[in-house]
């Protein structure tokens, strides 16, 4: 009989160490090393003519705070955010609940969703992009024949219209997301609230917000927490549809960092906006877990 | 479409012709330039009416000197099996390299040469992370000249190169046959060669012979004129007179604002490094460019020159001051609709005399032919900087650049010779991948050419900090031209500054 070295007793034993490692291992690789590194990158800057990273102490974070793109990024993003979420979490909800049906044809329907979620951001966004041209786009040409819009006024290079521009490509891609999940929450509900409510003659809208929206809480606050954490970081459809134009309008967080750490090769501040990137989007979902009292 | 458009213009041109508002050459010769078989007409002429389009000048027989090719094989031997990187621009040169040409240069040499096509964004981000990490994973920059500041302490200065390696010195690479003015333009940066001119987009006036037939104008001759013809051909065609690459935030919009600055007699600094784009001459450039902003296509403030192309090519708008190298594009039948009904002059004449160099700042050198070239440099990381030297030489030789101009689709030569060679004259037809521009490329390069200044922070202001603001100001973020290039004179300076 082989004896048994005491490092295969150890990988035999129930010890959850050994089971643990590759995990621990991607995570400081993938996770952790990074998130150090950008903390130390924040706190120094490199230098062009050096050729080499300096320290810089506070200057990227105290840069941070008075500098109005920071600020004018940052609004954007919120505003992005809050809008792309709400329409989605209404659009998807509407979606999900007119597709929860058994008869024929509506499976298909289902499954066709899915097609815009296998389609990269940057290609639909260079489509979004061609659609709301206003000399060849579809949208553009539909919007004037109804008089909503002239031709003298372009979607993405209007100020007050750009960001909506943008925010349709969002919506048309990622609603089907919201529909799936909530679809799955909606199929998974038990029919015995909805048999007694229909007994005791009960609308259908307040079936759905005493006993549907109750029930799916759980479902809609961790698609609105998986959402709601990429829509904080956009940063293909702007970089495709608009590169954060007209002026500013579209500037966001992501798409200023990018540009500061890769464009102007500022590897200090980049890392820093990340940061800072990282800390709203930590404490908003916590916020958020917290108030949503979410269990995981 | 396109025939339909090409039908109308000779049915026009049939009908002065029959009137006699023009002679018999003029006919055969603007008949001849669409391409179009006269046979049809019972002139007895070879190409039939709606006949085949040369294709790009007779590829098949294009192939590179024997002599170039033996010198190749025989310095390239200890270099055997060695693989180059490069990085460049999705251009028609590098596309023509990248597809049809180093294979040649592999099969002599022995040597692996592995491009990436890329945007030039990416370009900028991943020459400045290989400068930056040393590594070296790119032998060869292709080099913007709005970047040459910032990296030329890190590719070797070719004329150093050559002296230096006299056994790896291609015979009549010939460096004085580079044209001065690009050499000065897009090369030199304090008293290095950044490289060697290695392609030159630069604006030129192209506008549709059919519309200033119709409505009996001539080309543009200066800045005003231009801006009538542009409002006369708004107001009576269905045409949009002119347009631009005016994108937001985008570097292109940069690009158009100093061909309108310069024309003015403005530059972007002075002689004391500060900005001046908010000047006299500086607003009265932005009150002009207002004013042709309104005979151009509604999108054209999300468009960069792809969009400024495209609005061209699809008989949307008449005219436009921009790059060059769109030129061969239109002339192709199979994606345009202008074919043939393209002509290409020099830029309108500046409305007063430029500034002198001396009299801007951080050696940028006025004129209204704004060129956008790029110079090519062996990296200083490279670990085969010789056998980089070898690919460098015979890319931007004499043969191999006629090659890069005929098959590359008539992109603009940087060398002078180049524009005398057979092959290219060869191509001076309608067609894809016309040469028939080729001539006002060279005199503009000899007498219009625009550079932008030589600063590490241009690629910044150029790209963001100019573009974005004058995005702001076409979006009506500002009150007047004159808040708005205040504004920008305040950002620049503090970044030249800091």
């Amino acid at each position: 009989m082989a004896a048994v070295t005491p490092h295969r007793r150890w990988f035999l034993s129930d010890h959850p160490a050994p089971w643990l490692l590759p995990l621990v291992a991607i995570l400081v690789v993938f996770a952790i090393y990074p998130l150090i590194y950008n903390v130390w990158l924040s706190f120094h800057e490199y230098a062009s003519f050096r050729r080499r990273v300096e320290y810089v102490g506070w200057a990227n974070w105290i840069q941070l705070f008075n500098d109005p793109r920071m600020w004018s990024s940052l609004t954007v993003t919120f505003i992005y955010f809050f809008a792309a979420l709400a329409l989605q979490l209404v659009l998807g909800m509407a979606l999900a609940l007119l597709l929860d049906a058994d008869e024929p044809g509506f499976g298909l329907l289902r499954g066709l969703l899915t097609l815009t979620l296998v389609i990269p951001p940057a290609v639909t966004g260079m489509m979004f992009l061609l659609m709301e041209d206003p000399q060849f786009g579809v949208l553009s040409w539909l919007l004037n024949a109804v008089g909503l819009l002239t031709p003298a006024t372009p979607i993405l290079a209007t100020p007050s219209l750009a960001l909506a521009g943008v925010l349709l490509a969002d919506v048309w891609q990622w609603t089907p997301f919201m529909v799936l999940i909530f679809l799955a929450g909606l199929r998974g509900l038990p029919p015995e609230p909805y048999e007694a409510a229909m007994l005791d003659g009960a609308s259908w809208w307040t079936v759905f917000t005493r006993i549907t929206l109750p029930m799916m809480a759980k479902v809609i606050a961790v698609a609105v927490l998986i959402r709601g954490i990429d829509l904080f970081r956009v940063f293909d459809y702007i970089f495709v549809m608009t590169s954060g134009g007209p002026g500013e309008a579209t500037y966001t967080l992501s798409l200023y960092a990018w540009q500061q750490t890769f464009s102007f090769i500022k590897w200090g501040y980049g890392a820093t906006l990340s940061l800072l990137m990282l800390v709203i989007v930590l404490v908003m979902a916590n916020l958020f877990i917290w108030l949503a009292k979410v269990r995981w | 479409m396109r025939d339909h458009d090409r039908k109308l213009f000779l049915a026009s041109l049939t009908d002065r012709y029959v009137k006699r508002q023009i002679d018999r050459r003029s006919f055969l010769r603007s008949a001849g330039q669409l391409g179009l078989g006269l046979g049809a007409f019972g002139l007895g002429v070879t190409r039939p009416f709606g006949g085949h389009f040369t294709p790009v000048a007779h590829a098949q027989d294009l192939r590179p000197d024997p002599d170039v090719l033996a010198w190749v094989r025989e310095v390239s031997k200890p270099f055997a099996g060695t693989t180059l990187k490069l990085a460049t621009e999705s251009t028609p040169p590098s596309n023509a390299l990248n597809s049809q040409l180093k294979q040649y240069f592999e099969e002599a040499s022995g040597i692996k040469v592995e491009i990436e096509v890329l945007p030039l964004e990416q370009v900028l981000q991943k020459l400045t992370l290989d400068i930056a990490s040393q590594l070296g994973t790119y032998d060869l920059y292709y080099i913007d000249q709005s970047w040459a500041a910032s990296v030329s302490r890190d590719v070797f200065d070719p004329r150093e190169q050559y002296a230096a390696k006299p056994d790896l010195a291609m015979p009549n690479w010939n460096i004085d046959d580079f044209l001065p003015a690009l050499v000065d333009g897009i090369c030199v940066y304090e008293d290095r060669w950044v490289g060697v001119p290695y392609d030159i987009p630069i604006f030129i006036m192209m506008y549709r012979r059919d519309i200033y037939e119709q409505l009996g104008m001539s080309a543009p001759t200066t800045f005003e004129e231009y801006l009538r013809q542009a409002q006369r051909i708004s107001a009576e065609t269905d045409l949009y007179g002119a347009t631009g690459q005016m994108k937001s935030g985008h570097y292109s919009l940069e690009c158009d604002w100093t061909a309108w600055l310069w024309g003015h007699g403005g530059s972007i600094f002075n002689a004391d490094r500060k900005f001046s784009g908010n000047d006299e001459l500086g607003l009265e450039a932005m009150a002009y460019w207002d004013q042709l902003y309104k005979t151009m296509p509604p999108g054209v403030t999300t468009w960069t020159w792809d969009g400024q192309g495209q609005s061209i090519a699809q008989g949307v708008a008449a005219t436009m001051m921009s790059w060059g190298e769109f030129f061969p594009y239109f002339d192709d039948p199979s994606a345009t609709k202008v074919s043939g009904l393209m002509e290409a002059v020099r830029c309108p004449a500046p409305v007063r005399s430029l500034r002198t160099v001396e009299e801007t700042g951080f050696g940028e050198i006025p004129g209204v032919g704004h060129q956008g070239g790029s110079s090519l440099a062996v990296s200083m990381n490279s670990k085969a900087p010789d056998a980089a030297w070898i690919f460098m030489q015979w890319v931007t030789c004499q043969d191999t650049q006629v090659l890069i101009t005929t098959l590359g689709g008539g992109t603009g030569p940087t060398r002078n010779s180049v524009y005398d060679d057979p092959r290219v004259i060869a191509n001076n037809r309608v067609g894809p991948g016309t040469t028939r521009h080729l001539n006002v490329v060279r005199e503009t390069i000899a007498k219009d050419m625009g550079s932008e200044p030589d600063l590490p922070e241009w690629a910044e202001l150029s790209n963001d900090t100019i573009p974005v603001r004058l995005g702001k100001y076409f979006a009506g973020d500002y009150g007047s031209a004159k808040e708005a290039m205040d504004d920008i004179a305040k950002a620049v300076d503090g970044i030249v500054r800091s």
